[in-house]
């Protein structure tokens, strides 16, 4: 497909352990279009951070080796480029974003010097015009005096601004790509509520395409237009945002909306709960990885692992059950 | 309301934490976690406690159980002032009190197994001999769902959520009344997260328990609590029905902290409109004078940073501490 800004396909990735290898993920393929905010959803375990670090190149090897797949992005392939080339993109045209801004920034050096690196590094700006955009760049993120705050350290920031220290360095030379792994998950809400709306403001003002990795379905909801949910290291829904939580279709989603609760809900309804615990993945499954918890299970759940298919348009699910119509599809 | 139906009083309760410097290790301050909070919890009730990180909820909890001794204030359980009791009494008190923490891998000693951890608290208290104690732990794994085979094993071999059932089944062991949930869900996943809170409430059916708990997330409170706290800072800011709270919010805060949580429904997000604070949190040790909020408070006015607003039932239930909190009123 033309218009796929990046476009990963089979993805595979595996971990050795002392107690043996784990599927973390296993044949991951989707598309990020130009513009669009891509939300990835699952909970510890199921492979959505490990994918993204793998089209990165930032899975340690060893214990971490991306065996199979291809991540296109503008006509090249990312997992089969060097150290060097990847390097040259990683900040530059793909800027991240990671959940704990204490340990993603070094702390003996200043926000200055650290926002100036990659300016100088990717863009060739002297250290008198990198500086001057850092502290461009900290206005930006909406950080009042910017300029005054070159020289201090990442200590001296709370969690919410040392985030917004963060994105400023992750859009510091406009990326095309931001990908953000659980960026608001170490935040209170009313500090997360501040850097949704800046990713908002950012993304209308840059115009560049985000991946969002959270296990919180209610950011997803407000920031997504299209929204992957992964399961055991395999993508197992797939759709736009509103047609996802309006008609979910993989009986993990419709558990997943299920057991959470909502502040505008007024009756006290029981949750509804997911038995049973996430897949260990010391094998690749040859069944489908929710079998085990899943209510609408059937035979050939255990001995097939289901693909993704079209459901309706641009929502593609991965079960053998049409849970809606309860009977196979 | 009458005296009976509380089981817990906390008034005016404080605690500051000194901060020490120097050689001679001079208290040259001290960091106010919880600044004189007052309510009540009615037996078998839920009360919410919410607020955000550093806002004194967890040292509230700690210092109602009296595993931190409170500065000023009283905490009355049951008819008996807590602050007054030590030694051997007060340990006898804490049977009928209990905690379920918020991390499942801190909260349980690895050396020990499950039976032995859940044991525990009925040898110590001299409930039971070994043989009862025994039997007694098999019936708690039962209750909190887990395989009474599993009473052998170790911590590390079960999950989050396993844990933290381990931990309910503790905090069960000695028929308690009255338990601080202090964010027993908050380190689970979602899907984990809605089966712990489905077996804390079907134990409080079963067995009449009063919670207090404390949370961060304003959709899970919502959804357990029957009446929510706010606290702010130290403060308790507003205090009332789950409904009410969550349909009329007299204080600034409370209302920017609902507005600001997501809900997961895309259709409702794109229309829903937002009170995004501005700034951080003030540093407890050294709080802004008056309203502990003022300096994020979007509708602050001078007599803010005079004196402190007083906490006050504003309509029947509805308590809130803001000057302006009629312009709410509905």
């Amino acid at each position: 497909m033309a218009d796929l800004l990046l476009d990963v396909q089979g993805l595979e990735t595996t971990f050795k352990t002392s107690e043996g290898v784990v599927h973390a993920v296993n044949g991951v393929s989707f598309g990020l279009k130009e513009g669009e905010t891509l939300g990835v959803v699952g909970e510890s375990g199921c492979g959505k951070s490990v994918t993204m670090l793998s089209i990165l190149g930032l899975v340690a090897s060893p214990p971490g080796n991306v065996k199979a797949g291809s991540a296109k992005f503008f006509d090249q392939d990312l997992l089969k480029m060097s150290r060097d080339e990847m390097r040259a993109i990683r900040g530059a045209q793909i800027g991240m974003v990671f959940q704990d801004p204490m340990t993603s920034l070094n702390p003996v050096l200043t926000v200055g010097r650290q926002l100036q690196e990659p300016l100088m590094l990717h863009l060739g700006m002297s250290k008198k015009q990198a500086e001057s955009r850092a502290a461009e760049l900290l206005e930006m993120v909406g950080i009042p005096n910017g300029k005054d705050r070159l020289s201090d350290y990442p200590h001296q920031f709370s969690g919410g601004m040392r985030q917004r220290v963060m994105i400023a360095m992750a859009i510091s030379c406009s990326p095309q790509v931001l990908i953000a792994d659980e960026p608001t998950t170490a935040l209170d809400v009313t500090i997360q509520a501040q850097i949704t709306d800046l990713i908002k403001r950012l993304r209308s003002e840059l115009g560049m395409a985000i991946i969002w990795i959270t296990h919180d379905l209610g950011v997803v909801a407000g920031l997504a237009q299209r929204v992957i949910v992964m399961y055991g290291g395999h993508i197992i829904e797939e759709a736009q945002v509103n047609e996802l939580f309006a008609n979910p279709a993989h009986p993990y989603t419709i558990g997943l909306i299920g057991s959470l609760p909502r502040v505008d809900d007024n009756d006290q309804r029981r949750l509804v709960s997911i038995e049973g615990l996430p897949p260990m993945l010391f094998e690749k499954p040859t069944y489908c990885p929710f079998a085990p918890r899943c209510k609408w299970v059937m035979e050939r759940c255990w001995n097939e692992n289901p693909v993704l298919e079209t459901v309706a348009p641009e929502h593609r699910v991965a079960c053998w059950a049409d849970v809606k119509k309860e009977r196979p599809r | 309301m009458t005296d009976n139906d509380v089981l817990l009083r906390v008034d005016n309760l404080v605690k500051y934490f000194p901060i020490m410097r120097g050689l001679l290790q001079k208290q040259v301050g001290a960091v106010r976690a919880v600044d004189g909070i007052s309510f009540d919890v009615k037996r078998g009730e839920t009360l919410g406690l919410v607020g955000e990180s550093g806002c004194g909820k967890s040292t509230a909890g700690r210092t109602i159980l009296q595993l931190y001794r409170a500065t000023s204030g009283n905490v009355n359980f049951d008819g008996t002032d807590l602050t007054t009791l030590k030694g051997e009494d007060l340990r006898k008190m804490r049977r009928k009190m209990q905690m379920i923490f918020q991390d499942p891998y801190a909260s349980l000693n690895p050396r020990m197994t499950v039976g032995e951890i859940i044991r525990e608290p009925l040898l110590v208290h001299n409930v039971a001999t070994e043989s009862e104690a025994n039997e007694r732990v098999k019936e708690l794994l039962e209750l909190v769902r887990l395989n009474p085979a599993f009473s052998s094993r170790y911590p590390h071999e079960f999950s989050g959520g396993q844990r933290q059932r381990v931990g309910i089944a503790r905090a069960l062991a000695l028929q308690p009344s009255f338990i601080v949930c202090d964010e027993p869900i908050s380190a689970l996943d979602v899907s984990i997260q809605a089966q712990v809170v489905n077996l804390l409430e079907e134990l409080q059916d079963k067995f009449n328990l009063t919670y207090l708990f404390i949370a961060h997330d304003l959709s899970m409170v919502r959804h357990i609590s029957d009446r929510v706290a706010v606290m702010y800072l130290g403060v308790v800011v507003e205090l009332t029905t789950r409904n009410e709270l969550y349909a009329n919010p007299l204080h600034p805060y409370s209302q920017a902290l609902l507005s600001a949580v997501p809900v997961p429904d895309p259709v409702i997000e794109s229309t829903r409109k937002r009170t995004i604070l501005v700034g951080d949190v003030p540093s407890p040790a050294n709080p802004p004078s008056g309203c502990r909020f003022r300096t994020r408070c979007p509708i602050a006015e001078a007599v803010c940073a005079e004196s402190r607003p007083e906490f006050r039932e504003i309509k029947p239930g509805h308590f809130v501490a803001c000057f302006f909190a009629e312009r709410f009123l509905q």
